[in-house]
């Protein structure tokens, strides 16, 4: 959910070096598992829908985890703390959506989807797109909208890993770098989707007991919520009103993009095709929900807290709002907890790389081919191919500019949510949704962001207070779509198919 | 890149107007979604404006968020032309805690301080915001997904005819 500002924030985060004996002898405990779960996943993996949807499905709880596991980055631990301490309670409103964009997407993608994956054997979001509105054309365009995408988040994921991976062994950011994507890679490769799901079970209970203990001993360590309220009440009442210091524009923006936009990210979207049974949908946006609360309670508790912490002098102030996690786990935390959350930071980059990776290759090698009119003929091959050669491109880039990875993985998410969500969520539930309404929505949300972040990124344009270009985009996409959609209306009977009528009927 | 694939050259084509398959619930979904990301749109325009955000402003994406969020959730859980049933409560409700969640920031006045009374360790407007608006919810919406999914969202004799469907469909 909070992956687009995810990697750039934990990308300025610049931490320090975590390499204390306790931190090493976690981190190799944790890639020791990572290791063991990987050649586990490697043997049962002998098929591409072995490699990118894992075969027969995964059973509900390793799903919700796995799902939960994607769907932060290394911003819940670190970025976003250190957001809530420079601008106060207005950056919870990148996580409130949480309440509720789970059982959004169960209703609106989920069950479609997975009833698409068992009618249609689809395995891609983009196949989702071409089969609704039976156009190559569709299928393809969002293909390239999801790589242009993803040739973002891998970039500056594989620097956000060489950043944690640095601040654990201290071995250099390259170094860092290499290590994070070769583990990755070695595991993407090998055990595709397969070993991603099982490795993000074990990530994302890390990540979740790593959060749950950051939580309690803020709170104990604070004297509970109440006193950490009142000593921020004391010396900067704004930062506890309900907008922080954000324009209540800026804020409701915040929640916006990641609630509506949340049912274009394809981490989590493509994770639909993949429960085994569709019936277990019954209980997974509940138990997904509870698991997101569980990891997101160390981005409340340690922004906040480190606050309260640094107003009443119990902590030196800090040289930059990013450093508050780790201010907290270097100073104030036993030394187990701290390398707990610097595994579980290193997990979040990890799980999310290898999910970019998995959807990366089979754009590549499964949905650019069809919208061709082609397909690869050993795609299990071809698969694991494309998935080490976009590793290596996404670790070279990673090694050349800072500014630019950064830049580029500001619009992934805007980009995503505003080339998918209408096509693909309201599509699959407005049968008077059309291939021209499709198409020109695809397109004008790619332009948009694309040339909007662009253009504030060169500082050729900028925005009101509040305003962002994800937002103008998914708006602007969503318009796009409803008026090219009623304006060719008469042309949508005839782009269903009768499967997936009765898929959208139900 | 073509626009049809060639199943579209067999595939029969349906002529009944798609508007007649869609119920009542699904246009007025639809019709709010529009409506509340139109809000959303006028609200940002605003934004752009000579003399900076107008006051209005925000009180459109207040009013535009819950209507679009809520539209989208109903227009997912509507069946056939059986609308939402039970559910159309717990969605009310949700869209109803934003709506008062979101005023209730931008209407009380901001009188945090020292000495503001806490509600579960919050001053006033950020426990509506924080607890109203990202806790309550979860307490609804997910549980009434799980309560209403056979009869509202998926039971087995839906899952038959899918695959039923695909079945001849392979055999085509």
């Amino acid at each position: 959910m909070i992956w687009g500002v995810g990697v750039s924030a934990l990308l300025q985060a610049a931490l320090p070096n975590a390499a204390r004996p306790a931190v090493v002898s976690v981190g190799i405990l944790y890639f020791a598992v990572v290791l063991g779960i990987s050649i586990w996943a490697a043997r049962r993996t002998n098929t591409a829908r072995d490699f990118f949807v894992a075969g027969k499905g995964i059973g509900l709880i390793a799903l919700t985890v796995a799902s939960v596991s994607v769907s932060v980055s290394g911003f819940a631990f670190i970025g976003g703390p250190g957001f809530i301490y420079a601008v106060g309670l207005g950056a919870m409103y990148i996580v409130l959506p949480a309440a509720v964009t789970n059982v959004m997407g169960a209703w609106v993608l989920a069950k479609r989807m997975r009833l698409l994956g068992e009618a249609r054997a689809l395995i891609t979001i983009p196949d989702a797109i071409g089969a609704r509105y039976r156009s190559r054309g569709a299928q393809g365009l969002s293909a390239v909208a999801i790589l242009v995408g993803i040739v973002g988040y891998m970039a500056t994921n594989a620097l956000a890993m060489g950043v944690v991976i640095n601040s654990i062994f201290g071995v250099g950011l390259g170094w860092g770098i290499w290590i994070g994507m070769g583990v990755t890679l070695a595991y993407s490769a090998s055990g595709g989707i397969l070993a991603g799901i099982y490795n993000d079970v074990f990530q994302g209970t890390l990540m979740a007991v790593a959060s749950v203990l950051v939580f309690l001993f803020v709170l104990n360590f604070g004297g509970g919520l109440g006193e950490i309220s009142r000593t921020i009440l004391a010396h900067d009442p704004p930062f506890l009103g309900p907008w922080g210091r954000l324009t209540p524009l800026a804020a409701l923006s915040f929640f916006f993009v990641f609630s509506m936009g949340s049912l274009g990210q394809p981490q989590a979207v493509h994770k639909y095709y993949m429960l085994r049974d569709p019936l277990q949908l019954k209980w997974y946006p509940l138990l997904k929900t509870l698991g997101l609360v569980l990891v997101l309670l160390l981005y409340f508790s340690v922004g906040v807290g480190v606050k309260a912490f640094v107003l009443s002098g119990r902590l030196a102030p800090l040289a930059s709002p990013d450093q508050a996690t780790p201010a907290l786990l270097l100073n104030v935390t036993p030394m187990l907890l701290a390398a707990l959350v610097f595994s579980g930071v290193a997990a979040a980059t990890m799980s999310a790389a290898n999910s970019f990776i998995n959807i990366g290759a089979a754009i590549v090698t499964h949905d650019l081919p069809i919208a061709f009119g082609r397909r690869v003929k050993n795609e299990l091959r071809w698969g694991r191919t494309v998935t080490v050669f976009i590793a290596i491109a996404a670790a070279i880039t990673a090694q050349r500019s800072g500014t630019m990875v950064a830049f580029l993985g500001i619009f992934g998410w805007g980009l995503f949510a505003s080339t998918l969500v209408p096509a693909l969520a309201v599509g699959l539930n407005w049968q008077g949704a059309t291939r021209a309404g499709a198409v020109a929505s695809i397109a004008t949300g790619l332009i948009i962001t694309l040339a909007l972040e662009t253009a504030a990124y060169l500082k050729v344009f900028s925005f009101p207070a509040g305003v962002t270009a994800s937002a103008v985009a998914m708006v602007a996409s969503f318009l796009v779509f409803f008026i090219v959609s009623w304006l060719t209306r008469r042309s949508a009977p005839a782009q269903l198919d009768p499967d997936v009528k009765l898929v959208m009927e139900l | 890149m073509t626009e049809s694939n060639p199943r579209e050259s067999r595939a029969p084509h349906n002529a009944s107007d798609p508007g007649a398959a869609t119920d009542t619930t699904r246009r007025a979904a639809l019709v709010t979604l529009f409506a509340g990301i139109a809000a959303i749109a006028l609200g940002y325009a605003a934004a752009f404006g000579p003399h900076g955000t107008p006051t209005w402003a925000p009180w459109l994406l207040a009013l535009g968020i819950p209507a679009a969020l809520g539209a989208i959730m109903i227009l997912g859980a509507t069946r056939g032309g059986r609308g939402v049933g039970r559910l159309k409560i717990p969605f009310a409700f949700v869209i109803l805690m934003l709506v008062i969640g979101f005023g209730a920031a931008l209407a009380l006045p901001a009188t945090e301080g020292p000495l503001s009374k806490l509600w579960l360790g919050l001053p006033a407007r950020a426990a509506i915001v924080i607890y109203g608006i990202g806790l309550v919810p979860i307490f609804v919406l997910p549980v009434a997904y799980a309560l209403t999914f056979e009869t509202q969202t998926l039971s087995a004799e839906d899952l038959e005819r899918v695959r039923k469907l695909a079945r001849e469909r392979v055999g085509e």
